[in-house]
């Protein structure tokens, strides 16, 4: 009798929610991440970038000096 | 040996005799052990007939707290008034050093809890009269203080150091602190010694593992 | 702008070992999720849900062989001073303490249908939360240092003593076990038995996450060399009074 209810509640049927649940959280984590370090070197990027042209027109500006 | 020897003995010497004429230290960690104690005892719901199966428990989450506690202060004093500095000048090697370090927080820790014991075993009810209780405590707190140290030596330079040192500290010593806890437990209900089974040789191994990386790894955190 | 753009990352012409490295994980997570889904049988006891073992098992390998880097790493770093090994371990560490998060989320939701309870103190359930602490703390012991050498030097010492500590953990926690043995068991902890497809897809699901941590490892170390030519820019800067 208690191992039909435990059981029952172990059905295929109503553990979907867990798997669909394990593989949401999974896609979140990795892609969450993957999508931040993305995001960093973005950032990163156009700092470098800005800070280059900078350097190059103070370069200029002491060139034409 | 005697080269090795000497010096550790000499640090030792210098931390205790600095430790001993101030005492704030020593106090702070007695008053800080019964506090926990304290806690512990309505937090656990200390009743009558549990105390011998909670006291093991509380006996080394107090120790495990107070040690932290201690090895917080263990480069503190080296760290401002520039001791540390001139100790690493001194031709001495890293591993005294480290050694030295080590011994002064073990012993330190021995003390203090040489004076708590006797108060614990009268407020949490169990006997402390037992041979093979004083070797797991001796051994437990080997472990931590090797361990301790050297995380201390970290600690102390980075940002909120009184932060990082139990969250560096805890995960690592965690296996001392459970083989502590059986093996207590099992002393002070009165089992024989080989009936501490594999705890005191689990924490033996802990021991003698981070005995032999820490010197090692010691001469890098301090190195400039 | 524009032009500097491919100045400053003259990879973006051609397709970079790491846009390579994209392509095949994607690819083999594709089939990774074909094959869990369509090709390995539903299993007979625990039904649908059972999949998920296919992405924790692989996970929580993969998170305990990404300490074994950061432990040779560290090791490597502080033998030969190369910050190279220091970058692969710092990359490594943080794809890995992911990784560990990952592999605890999922084996909480594994356990909650199958052992009937969300958490047990269960030998490797507990070393995986031990990893998890020790690695926090290896990146925080690093970033809370004076300087970045010295982090460096933190965080070396953190990945090997953590390493050497986590086989001391699993048998303490395992002898502990055995004296504690949790209450609740759910009716099917015994029913781990894998047939030759369901091992055969573990396999490959093992195989795509190793490609995956390759992958994401390869974006840290490469975030972390632009933030290093950051800091030589900015140093330039400062140097030439702006």
């Amino acid at each position: 009798m208690l191992e039909s209810v435990l059981l029952s509640s172990h059905l295929p049927s109503s553990n979907l929610p867990y798997l669909f649940a394990a593989f949401a959280v999974s896609w979140v984590v990795l892609f969450g991440y993957l999508f931040y370090v993305n995001r960093r070197q973005h950032e990163m990027r156009k700092e470098i970038a800005r800070l280059e042209t900078m350097l190059e027109q103070s370069q200029e500006h002491t060139d034409g000096q | 040996m005697n080269g090795l020897l000497r010096p550790v003995l000499v640090i030792v010497w210098k931390d205790l005799l600095l430790e001993l004429r101030s005492k704030d230290l020593v106090v702070s960690v007695l008053v800080f052990g019964l506090l926990v104690v304290l806690v512990f005892n309505f937090a656990l719901n200390n009743a009558p007939g549990r105390s011998e199966e909670l006291a093991p428990g509380i006996l080394w989450a107090a120790f495990a707290f107070a040690a932290v506690m201690a090895m917080n202060r263990a480069f503190v004093r080296d760290q401002e008034q520039g001791g540390l500095e001139g100790l690493l000048i001194s031709p001495v090697s890293r591993d005294a050093i480290f050694l030295g370090k080590a011994l002064t927080s073990l012993v330190f820790m021995l003390l203090v809890e040489a004076a708590l014991l006797p108060v614990y075993a009268v407020m949490l009810n169990f006997s402390a009269l037992s041979f093979n209780l004083v070797l797991t405590i001796f051994l437990g707190t080997l472990g931590f203080a090797v361990v301790g140290t050297l995380f201390s030596a970290m600690a102390v330079q980075t940002r909120s150091r009184e932060l990082m040192l139990p969250v560096l500290f805890f995960p690592v010593v965690l296996p001392v602190i459970i083989a502590s806890v059986e093996a207590s437990t099992r002393a002070v209900g009165g089992e024989t010694f080989i009936g501490l089974g594999r705890w005191l040789p689990l924490i033996g191994v802990f021991d003698a593992v981070f005995l032999v990386i820490c010197p090692w790894i010691f001469a890098f955190v301090v190195e400039e | 702008m524009a032009s500097s753009q491919s100045l400053t990352s003259p990879s973006s012409r051609m397709p970079s070992a790491k846009t390579v490295m994209a392509a095949i994980t994607g690819v083999m997570m594709v089939i990774n999720l074909y094959l869990i889904f369509m090709v390995a049988p539903t299993d007979s006891v625990l039904g649908h849900v059972q999949r998920v073992f296919y992405f924790h098992v692989p996970i929580a390998i993969m998170s305990f062989l990404a300490f074994f880097v950061v432990f040779a790493g560290s090791v490597m770093y502080l033998i030969t001073r190369s910050p190279k090994w220091d970058a692969v371990a710092h990359a490594a560490a943080e794809v890995g303490v992911v990784l560990v998060t990952l592999a605890l989320i999922t084996g909480i939701i594994w356990a909650r249908p199958v052992w009937n309870t969300w958490w047990t103190w269960e030998p490797r359930l507990t070393t995986t939360l031990i990893l998890w602490l020790i690695y926090v703390a290896y990146l925080m012991v690093r970033s809370y240092a004076p300087t970045q050498s010295k982090g460096a030097i933190y965080a070396a010492v953190m990945g090997i003593v953590g390493f050497v500590d986590v086989p001391i953990v699993y048998y303490s926690v395992v002898w502990w076990r055995s004296i504690h043995p949790s209450p609740v068991v759910g009716p099917f902890a015994q029913a781990d038995a894998l047939d030759g497809t369901m091992a055969l897809v573990l396999l490959y699901s093992f195989i795509t996450f190793v490609f995956f941590f390759v992958y994401m490892v390869m974006e840290r170390m490469s975030l972390r060399s632009m933030e290093e030519a950051l800091g030589r820019i900015r140093f330039t800067l400062r140097r030439s009074g702006r």
